[in-house]
């Protein structure tokens, strides 16, 4: 084996943690960083280091799930807890990600008005480049497509040194917590969790280790790949916050989405840094839109047994084609149509992710402690504790913040 | 013993087992599943009562249908049973599984297992796959036939005979048939490989070691390099030696550049000698080359020889070549002197020698060209096979069009399953 071979066998299986972590920060997710920056400055920092620490200990459990079974999360469940749980699961996930898909179509026309685009005309485009790049183009084009996609999000992190922040304000911000006891802020801090750490991205990660065909025996480059990918999700965040913070929060800007923030930072910050925010956000948003959608096809069917796969036709793979175009065409002619309840959507759209990551969790946790399944590869008596532990809390949280959505409270996030 | 039709699992799970004076005994939580003639049969109930854990015979019941179950015994007849891997349960070990539809070629999940009567014993008929099983298992079966016929459309069945199901659990392989097996070795080796490409990899592994030793070499080469690695490390050295001996030498060698070193040289040292050295000799280059490409099977005739005897020669030597559609002329010191297509030869005067109707101006290639500049030769001159020759004219080997397509065009099992 050269040396030239080792290193393509560790790029090969580096990746899905990689690729999960950027779709990761969606249009949803960079709207969440751009409110906390702009509305807190530099005090919501911190909650990124128990956020990673979360998402760290999760994505490894679910990972080394992928990695030991080569099945993935929904084929789990559905072998192992029977198929009402696994249907009520799948229609909870499907609604819950059908708003997720709207709020990534409703970034997208965000940001393409921002550019001055008309959203009549690019939202149409955007769903047709979708569709047809998944039902018509090959996987080699989808993937170098969504990598190059990847490099993109580091724009942020340019943003964010040319914001010139005080360094020596934000480590210590990031690195010591500070807590507001008002509203506002508790619900942003558990915000920025629950955009971070998603049902969905559990079933994306483990299916993409799984159809890598990553072996038990190549777990610990897949950790590293998880942790690398971990990391990245939460860099990302903390520049956005970083840059929103140093030029909007001083001067008292108030932003509800992503796209007012680019705007905001045009007359702040110069030109650079609202082109960055808004191509950033395009390109984060049609990513999410590509993504989450298929997933939601992918899980279903596997599932349910349907046939799946990109390179079907519509004949042969009718609920998975189906599903896939539904959500499309449906999420983006919402966004089309004047007055279409999209607020609502995407509201719904976190109460059921909040209300259904417990149970995602409760499943992995339960899976993953399984012997039969994970032989030697279950949690270690000491892991269990840490997982436990981050579960329940994580678990807590999301009730938590299901509650603060439905009350109307009226805070200035939905 | 009971007699009874025909019924679906789901329709009797959780329902109460009854003693001869009507009362409870428990509720049906899972069937243990034994091999019979010609299909497997249900041996005993497992019934479940306030958490503890039932076994009831078969031969104790006397009424088994989907209204009713009864049983000859009283609760004190019943044996305690403590679940465990040794039985097959059906509910646990196969329900909401995985399987194969040697039939239709394609991994289908179990949505629910009918059970049909066959001398006093119930059956293992059917799995149903379809719409109908998840609904029937939502409870919902009536609720979907009522919407279907708001749509004037009749919802099928969607079931696959036990005959024709190829389970993937080690444990199941025990009580299938030998059937479904001869099946899968008659499905063509394309879709043998997307099945294999659609279930985890030790599944994979499971199902590839079922299959006969030259089907696996044909399905083995339309899988993706990384599962063909997979499989090949999960066997045993002599298997895994017979399967790559079956293979072309360019495709043997493919795989073996991708094995680890010494798990090759293992492999390597059990083929036969001659083939060992083709693959060998085919090691030494680089993949994406035209050395890398090609293979050292092809045909190859003096100048000298009559057409006759050329025919003669090609009855024998076209068995163990893939490629035949060209028939090299080449000298003593194997120097390349002229190519006769099969054609060419079948129309040709059978007295008429070889150098007289060869074709003298023939494309050839090195070693060491890349795989584009085969490719490009290849489509412009609207060639099969493009013979590769070093420095001295010497033939080494031939790219064929197939080889030049699969690494421009991969078949569907070698590109990933997952599409993002």
């Amino acid at each position: 084996v050269s040396r030239w071979r080792k290193i393509i066998i560790f790029l090969s299986i580096m990746g899905p943690g990689i690729i999960t972590a950027n779709i990761d920060n969606d249009a949803s997710g960079i709207t969440t960083y751009s409110v906390a920056g702009a509305r807190f400055g530099y005090s919501l920092l911190w909650i990124l280091i128990p956020t990673t620490i979360a998402l760290v200990v999760i994505q490894e459990m679910v990972a080394r799930m992928g990695a030991v079974t080569g099945k993935g999360l929904s084929d789990l469940i559905r072998e192992n807890y029977g198929i009402r749980s696994t249907f009520f699961m799948m229609a909870a996930l499907f609604t819950a990600n059908f708003g997720t898909t709207v709020a990534e179509f409703a970034g997208w026309a965000a940001s393409m008005q921002i550019l001055g685009f008309s959203k009549y005309l690019m939202v149409p485009l955007g769903a047709l480049f979708i569709w047809i790049l998944v039902i018509k183009g090959s996987y080699r084009s989808v993937e170098r497509i969504l990598l190059f996609a990847c490099l993109l999000y580091f724009g942020y992190v340019l943003s964010g040194f040319m914001a010139k922040p005080d360094w020596k304000e934000v480590f210590y911000r990031t690195f010591v917590p500070q807590m507001k006891w008002n509203s506002e802020f508790v619900l942003l801090s558990i915000a920025i969790i629950g955009t971070t750490i998603t049902p969905w991205m559990q079933f994306y990660l483990q299916s993409s280790i799984a159809e890598k065909g990553i072996k038990k025996e190549e777990y610990k480059v897949s950790r590293l790949d998880v942790f690398v990918g971990c990391g990245i999700t939460d860099i990302i965040a903390f520049f956005i916050i970083v840059t929103c913070a140093t030029t909007l929060f001083p001067h008292g800007v108030k932003i509800h989405e992503a796209s007012e923030a680019a705007m905001a930072l045009r007359p702040l910050a110069g030109n650079y840094a609202f082109l960055i925010f808004a191509v950033s956000l395009a390109n984060a948003a049609l990513l999410g839109a590509i993504i989450v959608p298929l997933a939601t096809s992918y899980y279903i069917c596997e599932a349910m047994g349907w046939e799946r796969g990109v390179n079907k036709t519509f004949k042969e793979a009718p609920q998975f084609m189906g599903i896939y175009t539904f959500m499309i065409v449906i999420a983006a002619l919402l966004i089309l149509i004047p007055g279409a309840p999209l607020v609502f959507l995407m509201v719904m759209s976190s109460v059921l992710n909040g209300l259904l990551l417990p149970f995602v969790l409760l499943y992995a946790l339960s899976l993953v402690n399984n012997k039969k399944i994970m032989g030697d590869y279950v949690n270690p008596r000491a892991y269990n504790v840490i997982s436990w532990g981050t579960v329940g809390v994580l678990s807590l949280l999301a009730i938590f913040f299901v509650i603060t959505l439905l009350l109307p409270m009226g805070v200035g996030y939905g | 013993m009971p007699f009874f039709t025909e019924l679906f699992v789901s329709e009797i799970m959780k329902m109460p087992v009854l003693d001869p004076k009507g009362d409870e005994l428990g509720r049906v939580k899972d069937l243990i599943i034994v091999k019979g003639e010609p299909l497997p049969k249900v041996s005993a109930l497992i019934i479940e009562k306030k958490r503890d854990i039932f076994k009831l015979l078969w031969s104790d019941l006397n009424i088994f249908n989907k209204r009713i179950i009864s049983a000859n015994v009283y609760v004190d007849a019943l044996q305690p049973y403590e679940l465990n891997e040794k039985d097959l349960l059906l509910v646990r070990d196969i329900l909401d599984k995985q399987i194969v539809d040697a039939n239709g070629a394609k991994v289908v999940r179990v949505n629910d297992v009918k059970l049909q009567g066959f001398n006093s014993n119930a059956v293992l008929i059917a799995v149903d796959v379809g719409m109908r099983g998840i609904l029937r298992r939502l409870g919902v079966e009536r609720g979907g036939e009522d919407i279907m016929r708001i749509f004037k459309k009749h919802m099928s069945y969607n079931l696959i005979s036990w005959n024709y199901i190829q389970p993937l659990e080690p444990k199941l392989t025990k009580i299938s048939l030998t059937v479904p097996r001869q099946m899968v070795s008659e499905l063509h080796p394309a879709d043998i490989a997307e099945i294999i490409s659609q279930i985890s990899h030790k599944e994979g592994a499971i199902f590839f070691k079922d299959l006969d030793i030259d089907v696996a070499a044909e399905a083995l080469s339309e899988l993706k390099p990384e599962t063909q690695v997979d499989i090949i490390s999960g066997m045993e050295t002599e298997k895994a030696a017979d399967i790559i001996e079956m293979m072309p030498p360019d495709e043997a060698a493919d795989i073996l550049s991708d094995l680890p070193a010494d798990k090759a040289k293992e492999i390597l040292e059990s083929i036969e000698k001659e083939d060992a050295e083709d693959i060998q000799e085919l090691l030494s280059h680089e993949e994406d080359t035209a050395g890398g490409l090609m293979t050292n099977e092809f045909i190859a005739y003096p100048p000298e020889a009559t057409v006759r005897r050329a025919i003669e020669a090609f009855k024998k030597d076209a068995e163990e070549v893939e490629t035949v559609y060209y028939i090299y002329i080449t000298d003593d010191n194997e120097r390349l002197a002229g190519v006769v297509s099969l054609r060419d030869l079948l129309l040709a005067d059978l007295d008429a020698k070889l150098s007289d109707i060869m074709e003298t101006k023939l494309k050839t290639i090195f070693p060491d060209a890349d795989e584009m500049e085969v490719s490009e030769i290849i489509s412009k001159y609207n060639l099969v096979a493009l013979p590769v020759v070093d420095t001295e004219d010497r033939l080494l080997g031939i790219v064929t069009i197939d080889d030049i397509m699969d690494r421009i065009l991969p078949p569907a099992a070698k590109r990933k399953r997952r599409k993002v």
